[in-house]
């Protein structure tokens, strides 16, 4: 999952750094909401802006663990 | 009067009204007139005297504020640059201002791409300030009780523009760092008042309503009114937010850098129509040429570009500016935007000349030729996308062009979308066929 989610997000945005430990510091809003995006929409999980905090989005790993939560609530 | 005579005359009447709230802290108007009389004189201290031109990095702070008020009150220039702007260009801009000299009464310099396609230092006058002031107030009933949401830059005609209003008003400027974390947007909208007003680009109203709809519905009854612009908003999701906000006033605002703040159209008013931008303004008259493009007229209009007489006069004839914008005007006098006339592409409000990125991609020498065109994204409508013919044996490396883009220009100026193609569509006489990709 982990890889399918770096080609996913390096494609959508060419200019982050997916390999920071400070993923969310990289982002503005349009990232962040790219993100949001991307992920629901290749996971078929509903994410909204509750989601969408520096925690969650720290790095790669956490992302795949946010999206690992979520499909384990469907 | 200057705008900055409305903070003294406000930290007498209403001393203990919170003037700009940012991070949790709040200052009075009493406060802010203390900090920039402190700031007049470290200013001055440090050798800025009257007609100085004084370039400084914008960002969402009290500070910030303060320096440019401070700068007016001095009766110098001031010249808010993008937040992030690289240090060479930073250098540049200070460099090349040097050299000039302002007509009297110019309190600002906005560098904009604007209506001509070259990146420009526009001049705006304290008599526009003020008229910009008051064309919002009368129009869009900003209030004395109105705590108002800036969450976009602050060197931007969209939210520097509303500082003045509030300021004039004794009003509160709420300052947030961006739209990244809704939780900033939700809690400023929390401050206790049921005057709560916002400028939002179409994007971001677009990513609210995608992933915070319902919990902006739960604000109704607070939001007084939310003004948008700079691009064009589709009409599901004005629709949308009137459904949302049905006791909200939302605009639709026609302005830019040059002209000032022009028209305005609250389409919740029962018709939502789309691409409308409603009527002029108290200081504005809106004029359509024979060719079909928008003039503007009155006290809002910038002075001109600062040391380009040329390039003034090609848009500023008669007090008047000619625009690229196409437009008509209906039978009950409002303004109906029809796209743009020149190759400008508008990217969430900020005007970027495809020239400009394309010079800068051409000096890599892996690319052998390219066109910046716009492109469609779900989220931020138009996005810039780069498209680029390699030398042989050259693969396509998006994050080194990109990056690279991003040393030499604003960041709004590098391009999210990238492709190799084999080749670029040029017209008979060797120039860019552009029409070809639109």
């Amino acid at each position: 999952m982990k890889q399918k989610i770096i080609s996913l997000l390096e494609d959508a945005l060419p200019l982050v750094d997916l390999n920071s430990d400070y993923l969310y510091s990289e982002l503005d809003s349009l990232g962040v909401t790219t993100i949001l995006m991307l992920l629901s929409e290749e996971y078929g999980i509903q994410l909204n802006s509750n989601d969408a905090t520096p925690k969650n989005l720290k790095s790669i790993d956490s992302l795949v663990a946010l999206v690992e939560s979520k499909l384990a609530e469907k | 009067m200057i705008l900055e005579d409305y903070i003294n005359i406000n930290a007498e009447k209403y001393p203990q009204k919170v003037a700009i709230i940012c991070n949790k802290e709040n200052i009075t108007y009493s406060q802010l007139l203390d900090k920039v009389l402190s700031r007049v004189s470290r200013f001055t201290e440090e050798g800025i005297s009257k007609g100085d031109i004084v370039p400084l990095v914008s960002s969402r702070s009290i500070e910030y504020l303060v320096d440019y008020f401070a700068i007016h009150k001095i009766g110098a220039v001031a010249v808010p640059l993008e937040e992030g702007i690289p240090d060479e260009l930073f250098n540049c801009i200070t460099d090349r201002l040097s050299k000039y000299t302002v007509p009297d009464g110019t309190a600002d310099i906005l560098f904009t791409t604007g209506t001509t396609g070259k990146s420009k230092g526009v001049m705006i006058s304290h008599k526009a300030i003020i008229a910009d002031a008051e064309n919002l107030i009368d129009s869009q009933l900003f209030c004395h009780d109105t705590v108002f949401i800036i969450n976009g830059p602050l060197n931007h005609v969209g939210c520097l523009t509303k500082v003045f209003p509030l300021i004039l008003l004794g009003a509160t400027i709420y300052l947030i760092p961006g739209m990244k974390n809704a939780e900033d947007f939700f809690s400023a909208l929390n401050y206790p008042s049921n005057k709560m007003a916002t400028f939002l680009v179409p994007a971001n109203i677009r990513i609210l309503l995608q992933f915070s709809g319902d919990r902006l519905a739960e604000y109704a009854d607070k939001i007084d009114f939310i003004e948008t612009g700079a691009a064009p908003m589709s009409q599901s999701d004005m629709l949308k937010l009137c459904d949302i906000l049905p006791n909200s006033r939302l605009y639709n605002t026609y302005a830019s850098t040059e002209t000032g703040i022009i028209t305005t159209y609250n389409y919740n008013d029962g018709r939502c129509i789309s691409g409308c931008l409603g009527k002029q303004m108290k200081h504005s008259k809106i004029i359509i040429t024979e060719n079909g493009t928008i003039a503007c007229q009155g006290d809002t209009l910038m002075s001109g570009y600062v040391g380009d007489e040329e390039m003034t006069a090609s848009i500023l004839r008669n007090n008047t500016i000619f625009t690229s914008d196409i437009g008509e005007l209906d039978s009950e006098g409002m303004l109906h935007l029809k796209g743009r006339k020149d190759d400008v592409i508008n990217v969430g409000g900020f005007k970027v000349a495809p020239t400009e990125v394309e010079d800068v991609a051409l000096s890599l020498p892996e690319v052998k030729d390219c066109i910046c065109i716009s492109a469609s994204h779900p989220i931020m409508g138009n996005v810039l996308k780069l498209l680029v013919v390699l030398n042989e044996g050259c693969e396509l490396d998006k994050k080194r062009i990109a990056l690279y883009i991003k040393g030499k220009l604003e960041p709004y100026k590098v391009p999210m979308m990238y492709e190799a193609v084999e080749v670029i569509q040029r017209t008979f006489n060797g120039k860019i066929n552009r029409k070809f990709y639109k």
